[in-house]
């Protein structure tokens, strides 16, 4: 076969591939920003005394674990028209495509479920004291929870979200089910229009390059938060 | 003055009576040691006059202000959130294991509850803060974290944070339990002090030489009820009830 690794083809695949990692890290980052805090008010909620409020949570969460995110991601994406009949073109954001929007709620709603169970965790191993502590001291539910548990659980819990936010980069590359142009996929239609492996490896460079600064930055926050233990 | 007044409370855990039917009443700047072997109900008193647990039956006063009562039919009422949070404000608690905030400051871990549960400013706080750290002999610690505290240290600290919203009265659990021997003077000495300051306190001790010397009464408490209590050098010296003299005489 004839491999195609020519200095013009690594060229553009890697211009090509730039255009996809910015999709891919779009994606990451909304991802991010929707499921942290998602995931915070999951896991009070299944905390919470409410029982029903409190089953429904953990029904959520045993189904998002449960099944292929791939699979998430096209149900997101069909529901609105398979179920509700309203048609795709409608469910867009001016210039940009269902597709995309699908993509972010799917992986938000996925990485949610995964960042509550690890809150939740944290939010189990703080100590009964330092809530008698902060009540005593007339600290509100709210206050305490706010000021005196959540800062604590953030420095139990940064290894674990780590370890989520690294697996995101590389599930990005599952948002190619929609036919988003993120990396992967980009990555794929170069491969076959070079008759090349080039730009898998060009891409996957770009995955690891994008780990090797997360894992830098988390780093660097768990030194941070070391001033105590 | 009572600021403390305790009727005839009861508590139980599942089938586990508790505390049978005590009560205790506590004069403005009196200091009231309570002794007694584990698992005796003593923690238990506590939390229950600290709002950290539900009383079964009886009723509780801290400054003439009914924290629970019992009605006829047997119900406990307990007061309403608004009137909770202004009785807390009138005691504090020293834990055993201290409870402080382990990402805060020893600064912050004093001032926090002024700044934004009184909504002091944070001069008036930080001035405060730096009279209790200088009464604790803690002046140089203020920006330390607890992690780097002994734990005599961060005892001082929890009773200056608990005295940072000036209480009537203190409770302290076992104060010194957790502390290694060599560093329960510091700590018994800063409690001496407040005694000094006719401060009201109720104090869960095994120092007996500390509750003979600070206390004004000694409540020995065995099984969920007070066997004996009296002036601390009548009880600990010459106690009269063979419970009493049993747990006594282990000291
Ligand atoms: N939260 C709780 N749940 C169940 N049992 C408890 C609880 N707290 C205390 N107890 C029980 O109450 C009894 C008295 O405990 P405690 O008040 O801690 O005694 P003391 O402080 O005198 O050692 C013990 O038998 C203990 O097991
Ligand atoms: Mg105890």
């Amino acid at each position: 076969m004839y491999l195609a690794i020519t200095m013009g083809n690594i060229k553009s695949a890697v211009t090509q591939l730039g255009v996809g990692l910015g999709l891919t890290l779009t994606i990451f980052i909304l991802t991010l920003l929707f499921s942290m805090p998602l995931g915070l008010v999951v896991a009070k909620a299944r905390l919470s005394k409410n029982k029903i409020l409190s089953s429904v949570i953990r029904a959520y969460i045993s189904v998002m674990r449960g099944t292929p995110l791939m699979l998430q991601l096209l149900i997101v994406y069909y529901l609105p028209y398979y179920v509700f009949g309203i048609s795709l073109r409608s469910m867009s954001l001016g210039s940009i495509n269902y597709r995309y929007i699908a993509t972010v709620i799917g992986f938000t709603l996925n990485y949610a479920a995964y960042f509550a169970e690890i809150f939740r965790g944290g939010i189990q191993s703080m100590p009964q004291g330092q809530y008698e502590a902060a009540q005593l001291l007339g600290f509100s539910k709210t206050q305490t929870f706010i000021r005196i548990i959540l800062p604590q659980v953030v420095k139990r819990v940064l290894p674990s979200i780590t370890n989520e936010v690294i697996t995101l980069v590389k599930d990005t590359s599952l948002a190619q089910i929609l036919s988003v142009n993120e990396m992967f996929f980009a990555a794929s239609a170069l491969a076959s229009s070079q008759v090349s492996v080039m730009p898998f490896v060009i891409a996957g460079v770009f995955y690891y390059c994008a780990n090797a600064v997360i894992e830098f930055a988390m780093n660097r926050i768990e030194k941070k938060m070391s001033y105590y233990n | 003055m009572n600021i403390l007044e305790i009727e005839n409370i009861t508590k139980s855990f599942g089938s586990n009576n508790v505390l049978k039917g005590i009560s205790l009443n506590v004069k403005k700047g009196e200091v009231v040691a309570i002794i007694g072997a584990s698992g005796g109900g003593k923690s238990t008193l506590l939390r229950c006059a600290t709002t950290l647990e539900t009383i079964d039956s009886g009723s509780i006063k801290i400054c003439d202000d009914v924290l629970c009562s019992t009605d006829e039919s047997g119900k406990v009422n307990y007061c309403d959130k608004k009137q909770l949070v202004d009785i807390r404000s009138k005691f504090g608690l020293v834990f055993q294991n201290y409870n402080l905030f382990p990402h805060f400051s020893v600064r912050r871990n004093i001032t926090e509850a002024l700044i934004h549960v009184h909504k002091m400013d944070k001069s008036k706080a930080d001035k405060i803060c730096d009279n209790l750290l200088k009464k604790m002999g803690l002046s140089e610690k203020g920006d330390s974290y607890p992690c780097n505290l002994s734990g005599g240290q961060q005892q001082r600290v929890s009773i200056a944070r608990a005295l940072a919203t000036s209480p009537e009265i203190l409770f302290f659990d076992e104060p010194t339990s957790a502390l290694d021997p060599e560093l329960t003077q510091g700590v018994l000495q800063v409690i001496k002090g407040l005694s000094e300051e006719k401060m009201t306190m109720v104090i869960v001790t095994h120092e007996m030489n500390f509750a003979r010397d600070v206390a004004d009464r000694v409540i020995f408490i065995d099984e969920g009820v007070i066997v004996e209590e009296g002036p601390a050098k009548e009880v600990i010296d010459n106690p009269k009830h063979p419970r009493t003299q049993k747990f006594l005489s282990k000291y």
